[in-house]
């Protein structure tokens, strides 16, 4: 589990959310000083706020750059237009989607994209924009009632397929999908990494998908 | 009921997607798979908060840059004109091709808007998507009830299907389902009598076809390609 020993840091003084008395604890508050720092830029454009921003991810996007390009020079192109967006964009961050280190990322990772192709000098290309959305993914149509009753018929049919799961995938999706929770807190909970999490599932859904296609045959 | 999108991309290839790793051309195939499929994009946003956690969230070695001249330089920087418009509401423009009309993707959406001439050969239309040279990216275009000739990979064929259902010699392949090929694979994809089909392809070498006259197409397979 991460721990942000310098984020609990900052200083209160300059920006500080009327309800901040709430004892941090556990896993839920992992990056949530970032997302309130970045939401003071975004709403009062607070240098102070932006300072510690920078000065905590400035080193980290510095090493993800030398890692990605291999030489300074580039790395820290990317590390500027990324932290220049950061600023620019900070309105565009919605802390209900995400934390602000997963914006930060993106933001990181099409930047060094398009320096990629650019570099090719091409004008008509496919751009970062094209492959990631900024944004979110419009909610499939759930309140139509007519998906409402083939999802209940479905999930009748899954139901014995469910059961017959392996019981280490059954655990993991009884958690993520009757319990709602996050593949992360699902690894807490059990102990186990969170690719294994994440692959459980996939193995699952991929039974049960064949088990419904073979019954449908 | 929607079908239920049966080919996805690995697991390896959603991760090097999400750290922008992947060549251009491929990461578009995966990204429109990605827009049409509800279960990609959780698993992608999971996937990005983990290397994002990974890259930006642990200990670093301390080293002495001074980065004050960039900070005061971005501060300074008053101009917040540049923002950008919401990528969902770009407009969607329908693809006509053999007096049919389709509507792509997001991922495709300004790149499809530039597609070249269809050239048409039988019952398939192929157009090319401006995109870099490594791959060829096109759109491919199976009017119902006809046979794409036997043919093999000199490279890596990738195919998402954008609309309706074509099958070959492993399966049934609807909206969403990618569709990947290695050099070793051969295999004869056909549209049913009821059906067309509109795909995306991105292929990285010429396909070779393999059977009795369609041989003779092997001059054209530039068509394809």
């Amino acid at each position: 589990m991460l721990k942000l020993a310098t984020a609990s840091r900052h200083d209160r003084g300059h920006y500080s959310l009327a309800d901040t008395s709430e004892p941090m604890t556990g896993t839920t508050t992992t990056a949530q000083p970032w997302d309130e720092a970045l939401t003071f830029v975004a709403l009062k454009r607070d240098q102070q706020a932006y300072a510690d921003l920078f000065n905590y991810f400035v080193p980290r996007l510095r090493a993800f750059g030398m890692k990605m390009f291999g030489n300074e020079q580039q790395a820290l192109e990317m590390v500027q237009d990324t932290m220049l967006n950061v600023w620019k964009k900070a309105a565009l961050f919605d802390a209900s989607r995400g934390c602000a280190s997963t914006w930060i990322f993106t933001i990181a990772r099409n930047v060094r994209f398009d320096m990629l192709r650019k570099k090719q000098s091409r004008k008509d290309d496919i751009s970062a924009d094209d492959l990631w959305l900024n944004g979110e993914y419009p909610e499939p149509a759930a309140d139509d009632a007519a998906a409402q009753w083939d999802n209940q018929l479905l999930t009748e049919k899954l139901a014995p397929h469910f059961n017959q799961l392996p019981p280490a995938q059954r655990e993991v999706m009884e958690k993520v999908y009757l319990q709602e929770k996050t593949h992360q807190e699902v690894a807490d909970e059990l102990a186990i990494p969170l690719g294994t999490v994440k692959s459980r599932i996939r193995l699952a859904l991929d039974r049960l998908r064949e088990a419904l296609d073979g019954a449908r045959n | 009921m929607a079908h239920a999108i049966k080919f996805h991309p690995g697991m390896s290839l959603l991760e090097q997607f999400a750290e922008g790793c992947l060549s251009a051309d491929v990461a578009l195939a995966v990204a429109a798979h990605i827009d049409l499929c509800p279960h990609c994009q959780q698993l992608h946003n999971d996937i990005t908060a983990d290397l994002a956690s990974q890259v930006l969230l642990q200990p670093v070695k301390a080293d002495n840059t001074d980065w004050n001249a960039m900070l005061s330089n971005i501060v300074a920087n008053t101009d917040m004109s540049q923002q950008d418009k919401p990528q969902a509401e770009r407009p969607q423009q329908l693809i006509e091709v053999s007096q049919r009309q389709f509507e792509l993707p997001r991922a495709l959406r300004r790149l499809g808007a530039n597609h070249g001439k269809w050239l048409h050969l039988g019952g398939i239309a192929t157009a090319k998507l401006p995109t870099g040279n490594d791959h060829h990216v096109s759109l491919l275009y199976i009017s119902k009830d006809t046979e794409v000739p036997q043919h093999t990979h000199l490279g890596l064929e990738m195919t998402l299907v954008l609309a309706g259902k074509i099958v070959d010699e492993n399966g049934e392949y609807h909206a969403g389902d990618l569709l990947i090929n290695s050099p070793d694979d051969t295999h004869t994809p056909r549209t049913m009598a009821d059906e067309d089909c509109l795909c995306l392809s991105v292929l990285s070498a010429p396909l070779h076809f393999k059977k009795g006259l369609t041989r003779l197409l092997n001059p054209l397979q530039q068509f394809f390609y």
